[in-house]
Parts: structure tokens; sequence; C-alpha cells
């Protein structure tokens, strides 16, 4: 297996595409993952079968569907196609800067610093044709914020594919959940007619069910953090911000389930994943996907777990009536909404106000911390709002770290650690 | 008449106080897509919320933080200093920081004593048969919020009355800004900005009053013969005429915009259909080219771009983007290569809300006044 630095060589000459350079290095994490730890080698099965798919969809005979923001990834799979969430591209190619930052310059060439990193790795990747596949149909969704609103419509233009876009509204009523349905409707027709095939409602079913013993599984292992101690590691939390790509397949079920019985176990021997758990943390952002082995450091060196997050936990949104097309489109739209990043960052304030005083009222963290991305800057911009709630209620002071979630050039692992300990040392442990 | 008041960009109260002292309501408004006319046609005074001269949003900042776009957080600081004494605001979900002074005044209102009328209708960015219904039911939503507050009624007649006084507004404002095509105009860049920021501090009567005295006069104003380059200015919210200045004084006539704030703000005429008013008005305000947030218009708003500097014969265009401004900051992604294509200039700087690098900008904007200037 080559070096992952020759890897990122082969790319950087434009002789790997981002999505051989993912597979590949899905691959030896895969094989290291064997020798050093196995028990562990569930977390990794999801990723292999995310990007073979996306890499694979074409040779398969699958049309390939790019998509951005939230969007109905049933409706998707059930017209028998791949759907590639774009951000799994920073998300993967966050532990490699070297790459990150290539295609972050790429599309500084046009954008302003600003926008958010997620966007510029996505538009910088595509300006540098290192994807090197075409999608068939593009899908965006008008969500989570100004950054992608500006990417994905340029996105649009310039990969001149055929192209659906939702307009989500801010609104979380009845209202808003029949507009999401009525483009629901939209959707199905822009699919039937680009794919040639009827919507299959069995199939869409089936996708369903997968998508509600899914989030069921996600809500058990999300009362499993309930425990004291905390049976499951903070650094699994990232990965529920996998669900937007793969909620709806068996094999997220599968992860959900291996999760789960993990931390059943440790709960069975009264076992934490701190040795001595001394704090519950609570991130009210949680995007460190670049360093998320400071979940790790932070377990180890202060006994301190993340029990919650308000970045991945979704509510128990179900669909309820298989056989009811206008009640399942509303609840997809009810979904969409409910997204990680969507369901507190980008509606109205209180929806994350009210996010973060649930995680307290269930998790009882005693720490909080709101390691913030700084391209979220909608989200930077409640942030006073939630933490004052969270020291009003519950007299927990917070932690407001700036971080890049994607560019490691904007502060290091070391920065962001050397600030959590001064906080650890100074004010929770004092 | 004289008309001088055109050309004051301060933010003044005086008409707001003289509103609501005949005990009538005065509403902020933030920022494209909350139709004015629904406010006139409840005898409301709007009040388009903007920041000119803040030159200290620390106060601000604390809410929204330092990542958060400058004018957006002092629009918050005038909010929460009382620079403004307004009964409320009212804010569409223009873009994300647009929604965020609105969370956060609302916040703070109801930690404090509660009096203001603070409101958000949603603001749909895209435009089509789907969109329009939904963006007429939220108006719904903010005339019921208008008559509640005021009591007042609001009929078909008066939409259909506001619309009219607003048209003529804009018809009005098409007159002053054709000035600025001819070869030598009347009136700057500065003072255009000038003139169409004062529609902010006055009820829509005294503006078109003033509007008409300065056309009237236009025989009597010195044509403007030393400019070095005709310029167009397009980006991000701009409602400081000082930044315009600093770019005249070096001899780059503003002779075309593509600002919120500019000739944009007012646009072309409101089309009524009697069959339906309010549903008109939703059409017009999501179909009009006045800022990128609406996702489906950026080709639109490239092509009024390139056509306005035909029309107005401009030799390069100056983008200015605020810092942490996404919606126009990511414009350049596809623009930039068309004005290439289209062999016009382009010049693209930072910005914040707060006049930090005039010197910076004047140095730049000289360059390119250069580099673009033609001999005679």
């Amino acid at each position: 297996m080559a070096d992952v630095k020759d890897l990122e060589g082969l790319v950087l000459r434009g002789e790997m595409t981002i999505t051989e350079f993912a597979c590949a290095k899905v691959d030896a994490s895969i094989e290291r993952m064997k020798e050093r730890n196995p028990d562990m080698l569930w977390t990794m099965e999801i990723q292999k079968f995310m990007w073979d798919g996306f890499r694979d969809a074409h040779k398969n005979g699958k049309k390939l569907v790019f998509y951005g923001g939230s969007v109905p990834t049933e409706l998707i799979a059930a017209f028998d196609c791949v759907g590639f969430y774009l951000d799994t591209i920073p998300f993967r190619l966050s532990t490699n800067p070297t790459l990150t930052a290539k295609y972050i310059d790429e599309a500084e060439k046009y954008v302003g610093a600003s926008m958010c990193g997620l966007d510029k790795v996505e538009l910088g990747a595509w300006l540098s044709g290192a994807y090197g596949m075409q999608p068939d149909l593009f899908i965006y969704n008008s969500v989570p914020c100004d950054s992608s609103r500006v990417a994905y419509p340029a996105m649009e233009k310039i990969i001149g594919c055929p192209t659906f876009s939702f307009d989500m509204p801010f609104r979380r009523d009845e209202r808003g959940a029949e507009y999401l349905a009525d483009q629901m409707e939209d959707l199905v027709a822009f699919m039937e007619e680009h794919t040639g095939h009827k919507l299959d409602w069995d199939k869409l079913k089936y996708f369903m069910e997968n998508a509600n013993r899914n989030f069921d599984l996600q809500r058990q292992c999300a009362d499993l953090r309930k425990n004291k101690p905390c049976p499951l590691p903070g650094r699994l939390l990232v990965l529920n911000g996998t669900t937007n790509a793969v909620a709806c397949y068996p094999i997220m079920g599968d992860l959900y389930q291996a999760e789960l019985e993990a931390g059943q176990m440790m709960v069975d021997l009264g076992m934490g994943v701190c040795e001595d758990e001394k704090y519950r943390i609570a991130m009210l952002q949680n995007m460190i996907w670049g360093n998320a082995s400071i979940m790790d450091w932070m377990q180890k060196e202060y006994n301190a777990v993340a029990v919650m997050d308000a970045f991945g936990f979704q509510g128990d949104i179900m669909y309820e009536h298989m056989d009811d097309r206008r009640d399942c489109f509303k609840t997809m739209g009810r979904k969409m909404q409910n997204n990680p990043m969507i369901h507190g960052a980008s509606g109205p304030s209180e929806n994350h106000i009210k996010l973060v005083e649930h995680i307290f009222e269930q998790y009882d963290p005693n720490v909080s911390m709101f390691l913030g991305h700084v391209g979220c800057k909608h989200t930077w911009a409640s942030a006073k709002m939630v933490t004052d709630m969270v020291q009003d209620k519950f007299g927990i002071p917070t932690l407001y770290v700036d971080l890049d979630a994607i560019d490691g050039r904007y502060k290091s692992g070391d920065e962001i650690k050397a600030q959590i300990a001064e906080y650890f040392e100074t004010v929770v442990m004092k | 008449m004289n008309y001088q008041k055109l050309f004051d960009s301060d933010i003044s109260n005086a008409a707001a106080k003289a509103w609501r002292s005949e005990g009538k309501k005065a509403l902020g408004v933030i920022c494209c897509h909350v139709p004015e006319e629904l406010f006139y046609a409840a005898g409301v005074l709007p009040v388009r919320l903007r920041a000119t001269n803040c030159v200290d949003s620390s106060e601000a900042e604390t809410w929204m933080s330092s990542f958060s776009c400058s004018f957006a957080k002092s629009i918050l600081q005038y909010w929460l200093d009382g620079t403004y004494e307004l009964d409320g605001l009212v804010a569409s979900d223009g873009c994300m920081m647009a929604s965020r002074i609105y969370d956060n005044a609302k916040y703070i209102n109801e930690k404090g004593d509660g009096s203001k009328f603070i409101m958000q209708i949603g603001a749909p960015r895209l435009s089509n048969s789907r969109t329009v219904p939904f963006y007429k039911e939220e108006l719904k939503d903010l005339i019921a919020g208008l008559e509640k507050l005021t009591g007042n009624k609001i009929t078909d007649e008066k939409l259909k009355a506001a619309v009219a006084k607003q048209n003529e507004a804009r018809a009005l404002i098409k007159q002053v800004n054709a000035l600025r095509r001819a070869e030598h105009p009347v009136i700057n860049g500065t003072d255009m900005l000038k003139l169409m920021l004062a529609s902010t501090n006055m009820p829509i009567d005294t503006y078109i009053e003033l509007l008409k005295a300065f056309l009237a006069d236009v025989p009597n104003r010195a044509p403007i013969t030393e400019a070095r380059a005709r310029i167009m200015i397009i980006g991000s919210a701009l409602d400081n005429p000082e930044y315009l200045k600093v770019i005249e004084d070096k001899g780059g006539l503003i002779v075309a915009d593509a600002l919120c704030f500019g000739e944009r703000g007012y646009g072309d005429p409101l089309e009524i259909d009697e069959a339906d008013v309010l549903g008109s008005i939703a059409k017009y305000y999501l179909e009009r080219l006045v800022c990128p947030r609406m996702m489906d218009k950026h080709t639109e708003l490239h092509d009024y771009i390139i056509q306005s500097v035909r029309q107005a014969k401009v030799d390069g265009i100056i983008y200015q983007r605020m810092q942490n401004c996404e919606c126009w900051g990511g414009e350049n992604v596809l623009l930039e290569q068309k004005l290439k294509d289209a062999g016009i200039p382009l010049l693209t700087v930072e910005r914040e809300e707060q006049m930090a690098n005039a010197g910076q900008l004047s140095i730049r904007a000289e360059a390119f006044i250069e580099m673009i200037e033609k001999e005679d």
C-alpha cells in the first residue's frame, strides 16, 4: 500500500482523482485497523461502502447524483441512483492538509477567504478537475448557509448537468412542511424525467423503512450516552454527520447496531470510555473533522468525554404512514430540516437554543464547549444567545474556541488543545 | 424647493419622531425583501435600517462575534445603542446575517421589556410557481402583524395606493439615474448614493417632492467634465458615500451601480394584477434583481451588470465585497470570466463597514483608474 504522501503527490500531479484517493485511504485505514484494532472495523466499513460506491457508480450502471445541503436521499436511492454528498469530500480530505490547502487556494482565486472551508474545498476541487467524474444530476438545497448558497449555484453552472434545487423555509411548521412536500413532488418529476423511470413506491418504502430503523438505532445510541459513565467515545459523535449520506441504507443501521452493542456491553460492565469519568462535555458545535483525535485526548488527559453535541444530534422524526404519499413527503421535508447542521444552525436561533437546552436536560453535562468553525458565521452570531442560556439555566460557563474544521492552517491541533487545556486547568478543574 | 436634504446621508430620527408623535408607528426594515408598500398601507413608516458612519460596533460584536459581516453588526449596534428610535423591526431571512440581526434583536427584546414589535418573514431564494405563493403567505402574516400593531385594516385599495406611490418614486429615481448615463453627468456617484440613502430618512411623500425639486433644478447643475474614467460599482450593501468619494477623488466617476442601496434599491415599476394585488407584490419582490441571495438569478444579475456597463459607457468595474458577506463574496466564480470575455476590466477590493482602509482603497482605485482611463 502506497504511503499517504505518495498518494497526495499523485493527486497533486493530476494522476489520481480525489475519489480514488479517498478509496485508497479508506482501504489503508482498514488494513491498519485489521492489525491494530479489529474490533473497531465497523467504523470504517461505512466509509468503504460510501467511497467505493461513489467511485464505481457508473461502472455499476448507476446514475451518479451529486448533492449538497440536505436532500431526500431516500428518493435518490429509490430511483436506483448513487447519491454523492459533496460535504464528504472536505470531511475526508481534512486530515490531508496539503490537498485541502490546494483546493481552498484554488477557490479563493474567486471567492472571499471568509467563505466556509467545506464549500471552498468542494468548489476548488471541481475547478482543479480533481473529481475525475461527471455527475448525471445535481440536487442541492438552499441550506445550510450563505456559503453553500453561493457555491452550489456556481457549481451548477460549471458542472452543467440537469439540476434541481430546493428552497428551504426557515419555518418548521405545517406551512413549511407543505411547502417542502410540494417541492418533493417536483423532485420526483425531475427524477422521473432524467432517469426514465417512474417512482417505484415499494422501493421508496424500503429505503424509508431503513431510515426509520437507522434513526431509531441512532436514538438508542444517543440514549446510551445518558449513562454515567458514558460508554461511547466522543469521536463517534462526529460519525453522526455521515447520516446525511447514507441514512437510508442498511449499512448505516449496521454501524449503529455495532455501536449500540459495544456501548451496551460497556454499560453492562459498568465501564465508561474514561477510566474515571470526571467531566461530561456538551459540544455546542462540533466540527473538528481535521482534529477528531482531540476527543480521545480529552478523554485520556482530563477524563472528559463529549456526551452529546448540537451538530449530529437528531430528533425522532420517523415515517409513520408509509402508504400516504403526502405524509411521507412532508416527513421527508421535516427530516431535511432536522439534519445535522441544518436543525440548529441554519434556522432561527431559537432552534439552536432549544436543541442545546434539550442536551443539557437529557445528558447532564458539566462542561460546555463551543468549538466553532469559522466558516459557520451564522452559528457564531447565535453563540452568545445559546451560551447565555447555558449559563443562566445550568450555571455552566462555555469555552469558545475558533477553529477551521477543514483548513488546519487556521489553527493547529496543538493550538486548539492548548486552549482547551487552559480552560480545564483554570476554569473546569478549579 | 430646497432639496439639499437629499444629500444628507447621516441617519436621522427626525421623520420617525414626527411620525410617531402623531400616534403612528415606525418600524425598521431589514432588508430588500420586505415590501415597504405593506407598511404604508398600514399607516406605518418603514425605515430601512443601515449603519452609515458607525465607527464602533463592539457591543453588537459581543452578540454576533467577530466572524459576522460588519454591516450587519453595525446595524445591530445602532439598534442596541438607541441610534434608531422605532417601534420595532421587520426582517426577512435575506441572508444569514440579516436573520441573525433579527434573532439577536428578538432575544434581547424578550429579555428586556418586550416592548418592541419584532417579526421575520421568509423570503424564498428561488423565484417560481412554488415560491411566489409561499412568499405571498408570508406577506399575509406580515399584513396580519401590521394590522394587529396598528389597528388599521390593509385593503387592496390601500396596497394599490402604496404601490402607486412607490412607483412614482421608482420613476423619479429612474430619471435621476438616467442623468448618470450622460457624457458629462450632473450628479456623481457619491451624491447619487446619498440621494438613495436619504429615502430611509423620510416618508415617501417627502422623498418624492424632493426628487421632483432636484430634477427641476437639473438644468442649473454644472456638468462633471473632469473624470478620468467611468466606473460601475457592484458588491455588498454599501451605505457609506465616503467610500465612493475616495474613488471619485482619484478621478473615477461612478456612473452605474448594482448596489442594494443604489439604483437597484428601487428598481422597475411594480405592475399590479387587479385580480391578485398581494400576489403581484410577492412576484415583484422575488423577481427583482437586487441581491445575489437569490440562487436562480446569478446569470440575470451578470447580464444586468454587463448591460449597464454598455449603457453607461463604463470603463471598468469596482467590485467591493464586505468581509464575511458570502452572498456577494462568491460572485466572482462566474462573473470574472464573463467580464473578461466581454473585455470589461475589474478591480476586486475587500471592505469593512468602518472606513479603515481608505488609504489602501485610494491607492488601488488610482492604479485601476490609470490602467483603464482612455487618452483623448
